[in-house]
This record gives C-alpha cells, sequence and structure tokens, in this order.
C-alpha cells in the first residue's frame, strides 16, 4: 500500500498540525505522519501557558511582540482552548524595583497591557502569595490546552481534505538524485511498512530534527533542554503567576483546568528517549516557587514530567536560556542537496500558527501559487464551546441522570460516553490516545481507577494482544504512569500510589514476571 | 477522664482482631479510629502468604518462611500463634457464611483484572471461585457497573462472558454498594437467578463480581445457586470491597455487643507520654478534644494509607507516638525505577521494628513505650502487597498484640 | 475530659487530603438507593476541585445530600466530606434562590409555640387530605409523610409551671437545651429528661434558647443558620460561665451546638460553648462512671433495639444510651445494625426527596424485623419520626425508657 501526496508532514505536534491546516485552507493537499498520537512530543508537554509575551518582554522585545500578536490571534480563533485567567508578574524584595520598572516600561514598548499592582491588590486577587511581595504587574497571560489546540487543528484540516495518520514512523527518505521525493514509513501498531511519495516533505519533528535529517545526511545545530514540571491536584492560584525578574528556572505557576503546573528547570539533554525527572529537580522547584507561594512546600503533588525544548544553536552559549527562541525555516535544498525537504524547528507553542503561516508561505512560493494565509482569521472548528470548569460540570447538569451515563473518572469527571465517542470516530489505535484525548488519568488517582474501568471499552480495541492472560495494556499503562508518579512520591501522593500498589499489585496480582508464574497470569 | 484496660488505635482488621480478642477476656475495650479500615477496601479474602504455592502443607510453609526471615511478623507470632488466631477469627463468622481453607493450603481465585491470586481463607461465597474450571464457567458482568469489567475477567480467564442489564437501572450506572443492597432482597437475587439461567449454556460455574448481599451472603449464594443449577462464586474487585465490608460489619456488630467503646471518624490528635509510657490519648472533633486513658494500648494505625505512616520529604515517621521508624534509605530510593520491579519498592520494608512481645523498640533493640504494643502492616520487615500477607499479619499481630497486653 | 482547643484553621484545600480510596462510597446511604446522587467521592472532593468561587455553582446534585455525616466518619484520610457538601449547597442555594417550602420549614420553630397553643385544631388539620394535598402541590411537601403534631402545654410552659421535686433546688445544677421538637411536639421526651436528671441528684436550669438552627443549615442557608447560632451562643454562654454543663437530648441539635456553630459556621464563642456542652447520656454515663450519682434500674422485661443516629455517630462519643441501657435489669438492648433512618431531617418530607428518603428506610425496616423488638429507641427526633413511619412499632428517646425504669410505677 504506497501513498502519494503533494505536501508531506513529519510531526504531529502543534507546528505539524497548524501547517497541515494552514495548507489545506490554502487548497493544498497534505498527508501528515505521527510517530506516536497527536502531541507526543514536546507539544504535549509543555506548561500549557498562553503567553502574553511579557517574560520575553525585557530581553527579546521581537519575540515578545511575536507573542503577543500570536495571544491576539489564538484568542480569537480558539477561545475554547484557552482559559483567559491574565497573568501577574509578581516582584519578590530579592527581585527588586528597578527589574520591575524595566518590565513595565519593556512590555509598554512590546504593546503588551501591562498593570500595576499593589501589595495589597496582588494578594486580595492571589491570596496565597507571599506576603512579602513588594508589588505585581498584572499581563493578558492565560492558560492554553495544547492537546484540543493540535486535535482542533488536525478536525479543520481533515474537514478541508488533509489526511492524517498516527503511530506511523518514517524509517527513511526517498531520494531521487537531489530530490527528497518522499519517505518509507511502518504503521507501528499493525507493524506495516510502506512509502509515501510526495512533492514536498516537511520535518515537524521539533526535538526530534536531527533524527529525521540524518536520513539525508544532514545535521542543523539544535540544542536540547530539558524542562521539568510539576503537576498540582488542586489549583494555587486563579492567575498565571510568574517571578518578575529575568527569565530563569523554577520562576512560573500556571492554572491549567484543575491542576495547577509549577515549572521549569532547563537542562541540557541528549538521549531523546529516555529522560526523566530527577528528584533534584522537584526539591529545586518546590524550594524556589515556595518563595512566591509559601504552600509550595506543603502541596499535594499528582505528577512530574518533562518536555525537551529544541532551541536553534546560533551561537556558542553555556545557558540554553540565552540562545534566540525564534525558529528556523531551512530549506534543505540549495546547501544539502535534498531538495523538497523543508525544516521547521526552534519556536515554542505560542507561535505554532506563525510558524504555519511562514512554512506555508514558503512552499506556496516554491510552488508559484498565490494564495494567502488565513489561519488568523478562521476560527477553529469547536469556537462556540465553552471549556471552563464550570462548563465541564454544567455538561454534566445540562442531561438528565440517565443520559449523563455513566462517570468512568471520578476525578475528572469523565463520562463514559466521551470515550465511546472518540471510539466511534474509529481514529483512535491504543489506550494513550484515548487518555490523550480526554482527562482520564489526569487526576488525582491518575488513572488508577478509571484504566480499570476502561478495560472493558478497550477489549476490542487491543483484543489480540490482551488475550494471552498477560494484561499487556494494563502494565503498560501502570509502567508508564509510574514514570510521572515516581518523582513525587510523598506525603498524601504517596497514599495514594500505596493504594494503587494494593489494587493492581495486591487486589489484582499483577506481577513482577510475565504470566506462567504461580499466580501471575491465567490459568 | 475515662479509663479503659486497652485502647486500641485503628480499626483495620488489625486493630479489630486486638479489641476482640480483648473484649473476650472480658476487658473494658475502646477502639479509635479515624474511618473504615483498610479491610473495607481489599479484605476480600484472608491471605497468609501467597508465596506458599498450593498443595504445600500452610504450617510447613509459614515455618520455613520464618526460618529465612527471623525479622518477619511471622517470626513473632510463631506458626502456633496464627493457627490460634485464625481460628479466633473463624470463629467469628459461624455458617452459613464462614471462612475456610481448602486442603489446608493456599488456594487460587479468580479477580477482577481476570487473573487468579493465592490465598489462604475465602468466604463461602468464594469457595467455587478455587475450583472452577473455565470451559465450563460463565462470567457475569452488570452493563453500568464499572468497577467489575466481566469482559475483561472472561477474556482473560478464558471463560465465557455475559453482561446483563440491570432492572431498575439505566445508563446512569451503579456502584457495588447499591448492587450488594439489591441482592439482600430476595425478589431481585431471584428474577437475577433466572437471568442469568437463560444465558447459560451449560456451564456448571457462574463468576459474579463480589457484590452478593452485604447482609445475607449465604443467602443469595443460595439463592443463585439454586436458580441456576449451578455453583456460583465472587470475584473481587475495584474497592470498596463488600466482603471486607462484610467482615467490617460483623467485628464492629460484635465489638458493640461486647461493651467495646468504639469510635470512628476523628483521628487521635496526641498521645500523652510520660517516662516511658502511654498515659493517655486525645481524640480530635473540631472544636473538642476528649483524652481517654488506659493501662495498655495497641497501635495498629496501618501503613501510608492508613495514616499510621507518614512520608515527609526528607523521612518516614510514625506521627503519633514518634517511634523509632526502619528507614529505607532517601526518598530517592524508596521506590524502583520501574513499577514492576523484580523487586519489591524498598520503602515498603519500612515500619516499626519490635522486640518478641511486639513492643516498639530502637536502633539498639530498647523498648521505647513499655504499654504500647504495634499490630498490623505498620510493622517493619514485611511486603504485604508482594507476598499476599496483609490479614495474615493483621490477624496474627493483632490477636497477639492483645494477648501480651492484658498479660501484663 | 473534653475540652476545648485552639485550633489552626482547617486545611484550605480539602481535596487534596482524599486519597480516591472509595471507602465512602461503601456507606453512602444516598447514593447506595439512587444512581441520581453520584457518591461522596465524586460530589465531595472529586467535583471540588471543579468548583471555583468566583464561577457560579452548576452541580445540582449536591442538594440530594441529606448531610448524614456519614461519609465523614468512614474515611480513613479525614476528608471533611459533609462539609465539602454543605458548602457546596450553601452556594448553590445562594445562587439559585430557595423555595417558599424550604424558607417555611426552617421557620417552625417560629410558629411552633403559636401551633402548639392551638394543636387541637392544627392537629386534625395536618392529617387532612385535602389540606395534605394542597401541601403536596404547592410547596412539594409529600403527603406520604405524617406531619409530627403539637403538644400543649409546650415543654417549656410544663417546665416553668411545675413544682420542683422536693430537695431539688440547691443541688449540683444543669442546663437542658431542649430543642424546638421536643418543646412543641415531643414534650414528654423533655419530661423524661428533667425527672432522669433529678433522679441523678441534680438540678435541672433551663436557660433561654432559640432554634439550634440545623434546619437552616440543611438548606444551605449559612446566613440563617450563623444567626440562629450568635443568638444562642449569647443566650447560653452566661450559663457556660456559671460553671454549669448543659446537656442536650436531641444529637441533631447537639452536634450544631457542639461542633457545627465552630467548624462550619465558625461563629464567636462558639468553642467556649463546645466545651460545656454534653449528650445527655454520655453526661448521666459519666456521673454514674466517677459515682457521683447511681440511682437504681428497676428491672424491665423487653425487647428493644437501639439504632445509632447518624448524627450522633458524628458527636463521635461511642453510643452512651446503649451503654446506659444496658444497666436496666431485665431489658434486652441490641444495636440496630442499620446505619441511617433516611429522613436526614427536613429532607425527606421534600416530594422530590420522598422516595429517596423512604427506600434508604427501607434497610431499617429489615434490620428491624430481622430482631423483631418490642420497642425502638432512639436519641433523635427525626429518626424517632421516620422509624415509627417504617415500622409502625412504638418508637422512643431512651431517656423515656431509663425514666420508667427509675420510677417503675
Amino acid at each position: 500500500m504506497d501513498l502519494k501526496t503533494e505536501v508531506l508532514i513529519i510531526g504531529g505536534g502543534a507546528t505539524g498540525a497548524g501547517i497541515a491546516r494552514d495548507l489545506a485552507l490554502r487548497g493544498i493537499p497534505s498527508l501528515l505522519v505521527e510517530r506516536g498520537d497527536f502531541t507526543s512530543g514536546a507539544s504535549g508537554r509543555n506548561q500549557g501557558l498562553l503567553h502574553s509575551g511579557a517574560r520575553y518582554a525585557v530581553n527579546d522585545p521581537e519575540a515578545a511582540r511575536e507573542c503577543i500578536g500570536e495571544n491576539r490571534i489564538l484568542r480569537r480563533i480558539a477561545p475554547h482552548c484557552i482559559e483567559p485567567t491574565e497573568g501577574l508578574f509578581v516582584s519578590l524584595p530579592e527581585d527588586g524595583p528597578e527589574y520591575r520598572a524595566n518590565f513595565i516600561r519593556a512590555c509598554a514598548a512590546a504593546g503588551i497591557d501591562a498593570l500595576p499592582l499593589s501589595p495589597r491588590e496582588t494578594l486580595a486577587m492571589e491570596p496565597r502569595l507571599n506576603p512579602r511581595l513588594i508589588g505585581a504587574v498584572q499581563v493578558p497571560d492565560g492558560a492554553i490546552d495544547p492537546f484540543m489546540l493540535v486535535v482542533e487543528n488536525v478536525r479543520d484540516a481533515e474537514s478541508r481534505g488533509a489526511r492524517f495518520l498516527i503511530h506511523t514512523e518514517v524509517t527513511g527518505l526517498i531520494r531521487d538524485g537531489l530530490r527528497i521525493t518522499g519517505a518509507r514509513v511502518r504503521d507501528r501498531i499493525a507493524d506495516k511498512s510502506y512509502a509515501i511519495a510526495a512533492n514536498w516533505v516537511v520535518n515537524a519533528t521539533g526535538a526530534w530534527a536531527n533524527l529525521i535529517l540524518g536520513m539525508a545526511g544532514i545535521r542543523i545545530g539544535l540544542a536540547l533542554s530539558k524542562g521539568s514540571m510539576l503537576l498540582t491536584n488542586t489549583r494555587l492560584s486563579e492567575r498565571v503567576l510568574n517571578r518578575c525578574r529575568p527569565p530563569s528556572s523554577g520562576d512560573i505557576i500556571v492554572p491549567n483546568d484543575t491542576v495547577s503546573i509549577l515549572g521549569t528547570t532547563s537542562l541540557r539533554e541528549d538521549d531523546l528517549e529516555h529522560y526523566e525527572v530527577t528528584a533534584e529537580e522537584v526539591t529545586f522547584l518546590i524550594d524556589e516557587l515556595s518563595k512566591m507561594i509559601p504552600d509550595v512546600k506543603n502541596e499535594r503533588f499528582n505528577r512530574a514530567y518533562a518536555g525537551v525544548r529544541p532551541l536553534l544553536q546560533s551561537q556558542e552559549a553555556s545557558d540554553d536560556r540565552e540562545i534566540s527562541r525564534g525558529f528556523a525555516l531551512i530549506d534543505h535544498g540549495s546547501g544539502s542537496g535534498s531538495a523538497g525537504l523543508v525544516t521547521i524547528t526552534g519556536g515554542k507553542l505560542m507561535t505554532y500558527r506563525l510558524m504555519a503561516e511562514k512554512t506555508a508561505d514558503f512552499l506556496c512560493e516554491r510552488m508559484g501559487l498565490h494564495v494567502p494565509c488565513i489561519t488568523h482569521l478562521q476560527p477553529l472548528p469547536g469556537a462556540g464551546l465553552g471549556n471552563t470548569l464550570r462548563d465541564r460540570l454544567l455538561h454534566l447538569r445540562r442531561q438528565t441522570p440517565a443520559a449523563r451515563g455513566e462517570i468512568l473518572c471520578d476525578c475528572e469527571l469523565v463520562p463514559r460516553e466521551a470515550v465511546d465517542a472518540i471510539l466511534r470516530e474509529g481514529k483512535v489505535r491504543e489506550l494513550q490516545d484515548i487518555l490523550h484525548r480526554t482527562r482520564l488519568a489526569k487526576g488525582t488517582c491518575q488513572g488508577g481507577f478509571c484504566v480499570y474501568r476502561l478495560l472493558g471499552l478497550l477489549n476490542e480495541l487491543h483484543g489480540e494482544q490482551g488475550s494471552d492472560g498477560s494484561n499487556v495494556v494494563l502494565r503498560s499503562f501502570l509502567e508508564e504512569r509510574w514514570k510521572g508518579i515516581r518523582p513525587i512520591l510523598w506525603g498524601t501522593a504517596l497514599k495514594e500510589e500505596e493504594l494503587i500498589e494494593s489494587i493492581y499489585k495486591g487486589l489484582f496480582n499483577l506481577v513482577p514476571e510475565e504470566p506462567g508464574r504461580t499466580g501471575g497470569g491465567a490459568t | 477522664m475515662k479509663r479503659f484496660d486497652l485502647i486500641v488505635l485503628g480499626t483495620g482488621l488489625a486493630g479489630l482482631t486486638a479489641a476482640r480478642t480483648a473484649v473476650e477476656t472480658g476487658a473494658k475495650v475502646l477502639i479509635v479510629g479515624r474511618g473504615m479500615g483498610a479491610v473495607t477496601l481489599f479484605g476480600n479474602t484472608i491471605d497468609l502468604l501467597g508465596t506458599i504455592p498450593p498443595g504445600t502443607d500452610i504450617a510447613e510453609g509459614i515455618a520455613r518462611w520464618i526460618a529465612d526471615h527471623p525479622e518477619h511478623p511471622y517470626a513473632r507470632t510463631g506458626v502456633k500463634g496464627i493457627e490460634d488466631a485464625l481460628a479466633d477469627f473463624r470463629g467469628l463468622f459461624p455458617p452459613p457464611y464462614g471462612f475456610a481453607a481448602e486442603d489446608n493450603g493456599n488456594s487460587l481465585l479468580p479477580t477482577g483484572a481476570g487473573t487468579i491470586r493465592p490465598t489462604y481463607l475465602f468466604p463461602v461465597t468464594m469457595a467455587a471461585g478455587a475450583a472452577m474450571i473455565p470451559s465450563e464457567t460463565l462470567i457475569v458482568g452488570f452493563r453500568g457497573f464499572k468497577d467489575f469489567q466481566g469482559d475483561t475477567v472472561s477474556l482473560h480467564l478464558k471463560c465465557r462472558g455475559v453482561n446483563l442489564a440491570l432492572p431498575r437501572y439505566g445508563l446512569e450506572g451503579t456502584t457495588a454498594l447499591a448492587l450488594a443492597r439489591l441482592m439482600d432482597a430476595a425478589s431481585f437475587r431471584e428474577r437475577l437467578g433466572e437471568a442469568i439461567r437463560r444465558q447459560m449454556g451449560g456451564e456448571r460455574f457462574i463468576g459474579l463480581p463480589a457484590v452478593l448481599g452485604l447482609r445475607n451472603p449465604a443467602a443469595v449464594l443460595k439463592t443463585l445457586e439454586k436458580t441456576t443449577g449451578a455453583r456460583v462464586f465472587e470475584i473481587p474487585l475495584l474497592p470498596p470491597s463488600i466482603p471486607g465490608t462484610r467482615v467490617f460489619h460483623r467485628f464492629r456488630e460484635e465489638l458493640i455487643a461486647k461493651g467495646a467503646t468504639f469510635l470512628m471518624g476523628h483521628s487521635v490528635s496526641r498521645a500523652n507520654v510520660k517516662g516511658g509510657r502511654c498515659e493517655g490519648i486525645a481524640v480530635e472533633n473540631p472544636p473538642l478534644v476528649t483524652e481517654y486513658c488506659a493501662d495498655r494500648y495497641i497501635l495498629a494505625t496501618g501503613r501510608f494509607l492508613g495514616g499510621g505512616l507518614w512520608a515527609e520529604m526528607e523521612q518516614i515517621v510514625e506521627p503519633l507516638f514518634h517511634l523509632p521508624i526502619f528507614q529505607p534509605g532517601e526518598r530517592e530510593q524508596w521506590f524502583g525505577k520501574r513499577f514492576f520491579d523484580p523487586e519489591a519498592h524498598p520503602i515498603h520494608r519500612a515500619g516499626i521494628v519490635t522486640d518478641a512481645d511486639l513492643r516498639p523498640v530502637d536502633e539498639t533493640g530498647r523498648v521505647v513505650l513499655e504499654n504500647v504494643r504495634a499490630a498490623g502492616s505498620i510493622l517493619a520487615h514485611h511486603q504485604a502487597i508482594e507476598e499476599k500477607s496483609r490479614e495474615g499479619i493483621d490477624i496474627a499481630t493483632g490477636f497477639l498484640a492483645a494477648k501480651r497486653a492484658l498479660a501484663t | 475530659m473534653t475540652k476545648a482547643e485552639k485550633k489552626p484553621v482547617l486545611l484550605p484545600k480539602l481535596p487534596d487530603v482524599c486519597v480516591r480510596c472509595a471507602t465512602c462510597m461503601a456507606a453512602c446511604p444516598v447514593s447506595r438507593v439512587t444512581p441520581r446522587f453520584p457518591g461522596p467521592k465524586q460530589a465531595g472532593p472529586g467535583a471540588q476541585r471543579f468548583r471555583s468561587a468566583s464561577e457560579a455553582s452548576v452541580d445540582d446534585w449536591i442538594e440530594l445530600c441529606t448531610g448524614c455525616h456519614l461519609c465523614d466518619t468512614v474515611c480513613p484520610a479525614g476528608v471533611p466530606i459533609s462539609e465539602m457538601n454543605m458548602m457546596a449547597k450553601a452556594k448553590y442555594l445562594d445562587e439559585r434562590g430557595r423555595t417558599f417550602r424550604d424558607w417555611l420549614l426552617v421557620r417552625s420553630d417560629l410558629f411552633g409555640e403559636l401551633a402548639a397553643r392551638f394543636s387541637k385544631i392544627i392537629n386534625p388539620l395536618m392529617k387532612n387530605g385535602i389540606l395534605r394535598r394542597l401541601l403536596d402541590a404547592l410547596l412539594k411537601i409529600d403527603r406520604r409523610r405524617d406531619l409530627p403534631g403539637y403538644e400543649y402545654p409546650t415543654f417549656r410552659r410544663w417546665f416553668r409551671t411545675r413544682s420542683t421535686a422536693e430537695g431539688a433546688t440547691g443541688r449540683r445544677k444543669v442546663a437542658y437545651f431542649y430543642g424546638c421538637f421536643t418543646n412543641t411536639n415531643e414534650t414528654d421526651v423533655g419530661k423524661a429528661a428533667v425527672e432522669v436528671l433529678e433522679a441523678h441528684g441534680l438540678e435541672v436550669v433551663v436557660p433561654p434558647q432559640r432554634c439550634c438552627g440545623i434546619p437552616r443549615l440543611g438548606v444551605g442557608d449559612l446566613k440563617g443558620a450563623r444567626e440562629m447560632g450568635r443568638r444562642n451562643i449569647e443566650m447560653l454562654l452566661p450559663t457556660v460561665r456559671e460553671g454549669i454543663d448543659i446537656v442536650f437530648s436531641s444529637t441533631s441539635c447537639g452536634l450544631m451546638l457542639r461542633h457545627e456553630y465552630s467548624r462550619i459556621l465558625h461563629l464567636p464563642g462558639a468553642e467556649e460553648l463546645a466545651g460545656s456542652l454534653f449528650d445527655i447520656c454520655e453526661f448521666l454515663l459519666r456521673l454514674r462512671e466517677e459515682e457521683k450519682a447511681s440511682p437504681i434500674f428497676q428491672p424491665l422485661s423487653l425487647k428493644a433495639a437501639y439504632f445509632a443516629p447518624c448524627h450522633l455517630r458524628s458527636l463521635n462519643i461511642g453510643f452512651p444510651a446503649l451503654d446506659l441501657l444496658r444497666m436496666i435489669p431485665g431489658l434486652d438492648v441490641r444495636m440496630l445494625e442499620a446505619d441511617c433512618c433516611g429522613l436526614g431531617g427536613l429532607y425527606g418530607f421534600k416530594t422530590e426527596k420522598f422516595s429517596i428518603a423512604e427506600e434508604i428506610g427501607k434497610d431499617l425496616t429489615e434490620a428491624a424485623a430481622r430482631m423483631n423488638p418490642d420497642i425502638i429507641l432512639t436519641d433523635c427526633e427525626g429518626c424517632r419520626m421516620q422509624v415509627r413511619h417504617l415500622t409502625g412499632l412504638r418508637v422512643i428517646h431512651p431517656l423515656q425508657l431509663l425514666r420508667d425504669a427509675l420510677n417503675p410505677s
């Protein structure tokens, strides 16, 4: 089974999905392949922050202007993916009034609304903040749901003819002389390989860019920086909280859905497949952020996770934060002898649309087409729907109890119907895909209860793999879950873990060995 | 101030056993716990030591285990101590709802994940599960009952499975307790039996989620077996555990009937310790704090989940008496890198180390509090989750702690 | 020794303590009979994570919580689930407004005295089928529920006009908080309380008092409840400051005075009051244990079942009435193994909740049928009403039986 398309996009993160949508709106056919599920790379492992740009205002005014521009566009085209929480830049005594003054000036220069607040006003808005604070500045930060954003881009693009293949990895690029004419891919679940022919291949794999380029014998200067984050059980604040000081580690708390996300660290990372949150990072984040909110020390955490940022190496620098966050669009035709291959990398979630626009502009120009970008004008399909916490409770209430259906996840109030609807679409291929598309397993018990409840629904999806009695689906979920849980195991989270371990290892006797051992698997 | 012969802290199986052992001797007992103990979550069966293969005599197996594990709580109770304690436990559950073992060894019972697991004593409602033959078994689940995935059980056990729609319930879902309550009503279980019979294709065994009634499980079993003509068994499922709740209710009923004071719902906020003895405890129900005292105390507050142990970021503590705790290194070393590490996570070995009398000792082996004994999962050097020894440790050490405490 | 201690404020983020273990799901009387209430795990700490002070409440299922507190008493993590539900219910109903029925029912204390005075007219009216249909249709007060009859003279009037027992003055004093229901609907409980206390060598005083406010709390009217609480504290504190202990015979009033005034309503003076408040049986038991008084109980040949009200369980003082009843020779008294009668105060009177209350009550009916007692004893007036309604048996306050055992005439 070989496929053909005009533009082959590699990578199902925000950038890839954005490009697919942009091209679709211009009437250009594309096909996107993603090794895992959408957002399984950096797009799904960030802070969920809708930047106002204020963070960059002092150091990088250009990035700040770019951010606030995209901020305004996203509020217009994707209101349902955004919670307009506003953000505060909080000055502690050690941050000093000078930076604050600079900050306010720089925001004004970048066109970012910045409202200075007195300590009293600040504490009235966010009572958990350190009472020693000397003031704050309110900026139009917000929270964004990256997964919904990507899925909405995909839905829109798909309705306009774009095609998407998840769990499909690129195993090689197809070359015809000095031109790249497609890629060989493998369906990782069905274990089938085939070729996709394309006139253009866009490498939108972010941190993994060199993995694809290596297949064409190319390498670009890309630094990888790991950022670790902690997730609380309940919201710590109503607004995004930033430290009002030069950008550094451990300076932000983002309210996101039911939780808050504490971040971040910044460490060089070489191994893209095996990185983890260390105990030191956890301790560092808690120590550092408890300066802003003293309660952080007693906070209950649900999970820790890390993402890898692709940072363009424009110059030699020891601290990754000095490297520009700007993105680069690289044409591998002239210098590298791989015409038709384009890499878009660097950048950040906030600029995904702009990156897509530039990429599509470039492709159009090469194709000789003169179609303008309209992604900044055209709202995403679900833009009329609400997505606040209240909306989710409301959704449950609106229905009569009988139609409300079973609530599979008691922590995040996900009804069975939501999962059924996803399964009916027929696009998900494994448990993690369902988890990505819902809030299942994102709450207090991190799927401890609801993953069992999903098993009945998954039997269809995993029938063959699951039937040998080894409970491979459940095991691999628990093992994946463990990565996020292990770094935060103390206090109440540790109690929770004893419960979950008692269920799966105790009550259900899932033991380390594969079946065959006494009591391990089926009879 | 109210004075008792014995105060038991904790309403899990260890505390319940200790309190019951004490009231049997006529002692004036106070039992106090923050809530219902872990028996309500996991106490489906009475595990003794799952590592002993079925077919091996349990006493022999435990004797060998004790020889190999001299620090294990069972080394404190000895085989005889376990046997006496279990006999006492079984005495609390007379027929028709009794607990039994098969051939004095471990049996393998199916679980809600479709696995099988070893256990020692099981209630009469699970007996057929040990004997079931997959090809002759029908697994019955209920639509709208999310905590028991019948399809998964039948898939893994290689049985036939069926999901029944519940009369009177629509799509809104139901809970284990609601189902157990329905089962307690004769008319419901008769109709259910009929519904199951119509689904049968010659099966001789029927597996159902462990919700066969809270008040009268033996009658539910009888009705279902009569209407279906097959042997019926319960399969343990996600917490809360209905069989465990039965155990809890039975103990509570017995303790209250025998005059014990049963306090549940508020935590013990502090203990008064003077001169190596506990002189009293304070129970907190805001805004009030009530003090109680006794000559002897048994600490059976469980592990982390029960609140007997608490993990700070740097160390593990016992929050009430601040007893010395056996620590498995620093936080980074508490848990293995994988959830399914071949070795149990080191933290599971943490807990209170005691003398032969179950009195907590410090690192030098010195008794810390003369009139306090520790029982149940709070003890160090067992791995109840992996070993499948949770209830055995609770019952054996709870029994021993009460006996030893009252002998002083 | 019970005393009030200055406590730091409650954990600010209550759902964080919950480990999702579902123990509460093995206890909730509502979710076990109706899927309309998702149960304490979801409706409590689950939904709490979605609630925001700045947004309007939407989870209407919170209204189905009866406020029995059983979830609190079984929770192994110490999550104050019913408090969370109460606050959510209060906010929900504050925004949505309360019905005239709720307004009326929570003010029964105001017209109770008047109704008692005209009980001869009122009582037959409340049994009148046409009127009940009207009440049902207009106010949604379920007509299948017997409304309690009024009695005259009221307890208060009786107490004021009675001649004090001989030699009862000059003894150690104890103050009695009788509660509205005892005052106007079940005066004999109050009379029994006074007689039993006097038999234990005490002089009973009745300080001025108002409705404790728990009916208002039941409909989430924190403001109204706070107002009742404030007045009661004002009226009762002088007694406390004289060094006189106050006893209550209604467990729900007792829970309100002793715990909710402080825990939920944060009223000034509540802690001071709480330290001197006792359940009457708890108080008597302590007197006997300290051997300060031990009048002899005469034998009573009866088979009795004792039912522990939910709010007594929440007081967490054990079952002092049961301990006292066991001192009566010949009385075969056993615990009725049921955990909630279902009435939930005013809850079971409301047409939309009647069937839930009835269904919960069925378990109690069956437990009673298994025991087949001559009489059922329980400390709470709501439970007594419901248990009478469910079983048709004689249902009285333990004090009334204790009085009988003290005065075998």
